[in-house]
């Protein structure tokens, strides 16, 4: 067994396997991962919104050790990741990361906010940090303001920025 | 035994869940590229990721194997226990936390599932003086075993 502390260990030696196979490769693999993640998030996000959206990532930051800090508006969902523990363990590891490791997060995020409406900009920042800024907003306006903003705004299939 | 030091020592809380995005995975690698690629994953973790315990092996010293299994089984709170003898060091599993959490979640096992547990022995193993044998004794059970190379 490799223990679930060790994923994202895992994911890192996945996510280099998959970019030798090339761009499609790596982005059929985060829809897959995407769609395994609609059974932990969609109802909520149909049933309840930006507040389901709220709950989920408040257990995950329970569960996965996190220091983040959510903020929740009427209009939108901010999750502030201070120390990421996926990207710090990826880094704290005798295999070298993937130095594209950041992007998986956007790649499984964003369809399932593309599938349900809401709008993401994913900030971050930059990819050795284990730091980055998510929005999420009911406003497409709104949203692309604000990606006006990022440092470094990430993309996700279907959704290319740059 | 005496203690050993171990590379990753996780704590805090567990997120069991992440054993379904494995299932997932291998299902998606073995489907496209097939199972050599994802066996070849499993040894780069067996070999790489884990190359601390490798070289323990490599050195003769299974110390620090032995306290990944208890550290990370206790964590997970798995059934098991580990019998070391003069011979072979014996490592039970009646009731694996990770293929029981799959079952639950998804209802589909991989069939590839438990590759994940025998293709990383047999790379942290590699060019050591043990061999890493693992016996699938039924589903979410196994025994892993620790035996000097003939």
């Amino acid at each position: 067994m490799i223990p679930s502390d060790h994923f994202t260990r895992f994911y890192n030696e996945v996510f280099k396997f998959l970019e030798s196979q090339g761009e499609d490769a790596l982005e059929a693999y985060w829809l897959a991962i995407s769609k395994n993640q609609e059974r932990h998030i969609l109802d909520l996000i149909e049933t309840q919104g930006l507040e389901g959206m709220h709950a989920y990532w408040t257990h995950i930051k329970i569960e996965e050790n996190c220091d983040m800090d959510l903020d929740l508006d009427a209009d939108r969902l901010e999750l502030r990741m201070n120390v990421c523990p996926s990207l710090s363990k990826v880094m704290d590891n005798d295999a070298e990361p993937m130095g594209r490791y950041c992007d998986h997060c956007a790649g499984w995020i964003g369809p399932i906010m593309d599938k349900t409406g809401y709008h993401m900009v994913y900030d971050v920042i930059d990819r050795q940090k284990p730091q980055c800024v998510l929005r999420i907003y009911r406003d497409p306006e709104r949203a692309r303001a604000a990606e006006k903003d990022a440092k470094l705004l990430m993309g996700w299939p279907d959704h290319k920025v740059g | 035994m005496a203690e050993s030091t171990m590379r990753y020592e996780e704590g805090g809380n567990i997120h069991l869940d992440f054993h379904g995005a494995t299932n997932t995975t291998i299902d998606f690698i073995v489907e496209r590229f097939g199972v050599a690629a994802m066996d070849e994953i499993f040894r780069k973790m067996g070999r790489d990721v884990y190359a601390s315990i490798r070289n323990d092996l490599i050195a003769g010293d299974t110390r620090q194997l032995v306290r990944h299994w208890k550290h990370f089984f206790d964590r997970e709170g798995a059934d098991y226990d580990i019998a070391i003898g003069d011979d072979e060091i014996v490592l039970t599993v009646r009731r694996c936390t990770a293929w029981h959490h799959v079952k639950g979640l998804v209802g589909h096992v991989s069939p590839h599932f438990c590759d994940q547990t025998s293709r990383t022995n047999e790379a942290m193993a590699e060019g050591s003086p043990f061999a890493i044998d693992t016996e699938i004794t039924g589903e979410g059970s196994c025994r892993q075993i620790i035996r000097r190379r003939a």
